[in-house]
């Protein structure tokens, strides 16, 4: 667990060493203040008509659950550049050399740096939890529905990074880690738009597959185990698959 | 306190390493020499568990390396040849950060990494970041890096590549200094090297074992053919032929450049002693027998007849 801390600490401070976590940050923060703004401006507006008719809208399936669905795109364009230094820039510069002559396990380093990179993330959601705090000064909001949304994009996120992070492992070359990242990501949010006309068999399957389908019902408020279980698998899946090319890459040397 | 036997390491068809053995006691430093592409640099990265060995086996403070990795790297402390080192961090956070995946326990870690930053004179350079050092320090840093958990073993890549000769000499001298408490692997291509800080010798040549010895052994056994220092005054007299006419002398050559010296190196047969004859033959000429004397082999030449000796080694690059 030291290990694992060591790790995920220095990569925490790689980031913010050079200026990629501001960029990044700013990546995310200002598309997501965006979105904000005209949401909750359209719903303002809104809201002042049917004052006068009497009727009532909810901020939280009004502006939060779509700002965060958006927010859920904005993500697939960040997260390709949070992961692709992870393997790719310590395999250029020989530092892996490092890593893998301490006395440290393949699994520490690979969970190390999961963790550093879903650090790195969890600042970006943190910041776009300043915007959120707004609704709180003028309104009230649920924060049920708030947290299950968080989740779900913590969870979401969380999958990107992994793959992001075995994508990483297989190139020693950060900008094609980068695109391929990209390319991957984006055929796994798009996979489901196939959902509707692929079918009866296969409509069902494309919409499983998608990354951002399983992030519908979080971003309405809903914690289904379901979804929970796609994504813990997913992640799980993309370490496993990283720990395979690290040592697959050791016997090739 | 290491051992290797028989350890082989294929890529793809190139046998980098092909059958090589070795030992190195407690305590002592041994040189890996060869030449470039000799498979220094694999069988290092084997011994620090950095790559698997394709055949044999390699322990390392009683620790398979590769059975219990963990346990031998605990033990080990490793220069690699280009040294490890993150741009974006400080010295001090660097090697601070070294310390932790090493294991070294928290309490320690300051004392620790000032120990080493003392040791390796590092201290200008402490808040500087890594990527902004010049070659030498940054050699330096991997070498406060290898020492940092005082490992029972260390294996340096060509730990004094790419520094000035004070430091090289700064270098040697820390080496020596840590031989007796740790048991030291370095590698190198540079021939003083060895003789100044090794008490052992593995010379490689495309991935096998040429020799292993002390240097003086290596120096006293390979030297075939003796080579004399001859000095004479022959009045502007043929000296090579007459002295090439003496039994068992195979080749005599000018030792000085300039015309009229009366420098003289004398080969003669592998294991024969020609002093006696040739002084008789230079006093009966009425010549001036002004020196006489066998001429010690520099490991250099040593090392160059070592791999080119070799049947397969036709096309050995001269170091
Ligand atoms: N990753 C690799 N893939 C394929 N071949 C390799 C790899 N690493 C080394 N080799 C080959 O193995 C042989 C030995 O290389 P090695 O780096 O061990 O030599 P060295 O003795 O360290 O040389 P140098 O003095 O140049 O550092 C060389 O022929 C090299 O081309
Ligand atoms: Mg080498």
């Amino acid at each position: 667990m030291r290990n694992i801390i060591a790790i995920a600490d220095k990569e925490l401070r790689s980031y913010f060493a050079s200026p990629i976590a501001y960029i990044i940050i700013g990546f995310f923060a200002l598309p997501f203040g965006v979105f904000f703004y005209l949401y909750l401006e359209a719903f303002l507006r809104q809201s002042m008509q049917m004052a006068q008719f009497g009727g009532n809208l909810n901020v939280n399936q009004q502006v939060i659950r779509l700002v965060l669905q958006n927010a859920s795109v904005i993500i697939l364009f960040v997260m390709p550049m949070i992961t692709m230094r992870t393997y790719a820039e310590e395999k250029r510069s020989g530092t892996i050399e490092l890593l893998l002559t301490s006395p440290v396990t393949d699994f520490q380093i690979i969970v190390g740096k999961f963790l550093g990179a879903l650090g790195l993330y969890i600042a970006m959601l943190l910041v776009t939890l300043l915007y959120v705090a707004i609704l709180f000064v003028y309104g009230h909001p649920e924060w049920r529905p708030l947290v299950a949304a968080y989740l779900g994009l913590l969870l979401m996120g969380g999958a990107f990074l992994s793959v992001g992070l075995f994508i990483s492992s297989t190139t020693n070359n950060q900008i094609v880690a980068g695109m391929v990242s990209f390319v991957v990501f984006l055929l796994l949010w798009i996979v489901g738009w196939f959902a509707d006309s692929a079918g009866a068999t296969v409509g069902p399957i494309t919409s499983y597959l998608s990354i951002t389908e399983h992030f519908e019902d979080f971003s309405k408020g809903v914690i289904d185990t379901k979804h929970v279980l796609y994504y813990v698998s997913l992640i799980t899946f993309g370490l496993f698959l990283t720990a395979k090319s690290v040592d697959s890459e050791r016997w090739r040397g | 306190m290491i051992e290797v036997q028989h350890l082989t390491k294929r890529y793809g068809r190139v046998t980098a390493v092909d059958d090589v053995s070795f030992r190195v006691e407690r305590g002592e430093i041994l040189g890996f020499l060869g030449p470039n592409g000799a498979g220094k640099t694999t069988t290092m990265r084997i011994l620090t568990g950095y790559i698997p060995a394709s055949e044999g086996r390699a322990t390392v403070a009683g620790y398979d390396v590769f059975d219990q990795p963990i346990e031998a790297k605990r033990r080990t402390g490793y220069l690699p040849e280009t040294p490890p080192l993150y741009p974006d961090m400080t010295v001090r956070e660097y090697l601070d950060f070294v310390a932790r995946i090493k294991g070294v326990a928290a309490a320690e870690r300051r004392t620790r990494v000032d120990a080493v930053i003392q040791r390796t004179h590092i201290d200008d350079m402490a808040t500087r970041h890594c990527g902004k050092l010049s070659k030498g320090y940054r050699q330096r840093v991997g070498l406060a890096q290898a020492i940092l958990h005082n490992p029972e073993v260390l294996i340096l890549d060509e730990p004094t590549a790419g520094l000035d000769p004070k430091q090289i000499i700064e270098t040697r001298d820390l080496i020596r200094g840590l031989g007796g408490d740790h048991t030291i692997v370095l590698s190198t291509h540079i021939l003083p090297e060895v003789s100044q800080t090794c008490q052992r010798v593995v010379i490689i040549n495309k991935g096998r074992v040429v020799a292993v010895d002390t240097p003086e052994n290596l120096t006293a056994r390979l030297q075939g053919a003796e080579t004399l220092y001859v000095e004479v005054d022959a009045g502007g007299a043929d000296v090579p032929t007459a002295l090439t006419a003496v039994p068992g002398v195979t080749r005599v050559a000018a030792a000085d450049t300039r015309p009229g010296s009366g420098a003289f190196e004398v080969e003669s047969e592998r294991g024969r002693d020609v002093r006696r004859e040739l002084a008789r033959d230079i006093v009966t000429r009425g010549w001036g027998l002004l020196e006489l004397r066998p001429m010690r082999m520099s490991l250099e030449e040593v090392f160059l007849q070592v791999t080119t000796e070799e049947p397969a080694a036709e096309e050995a690059p001269r170091a």
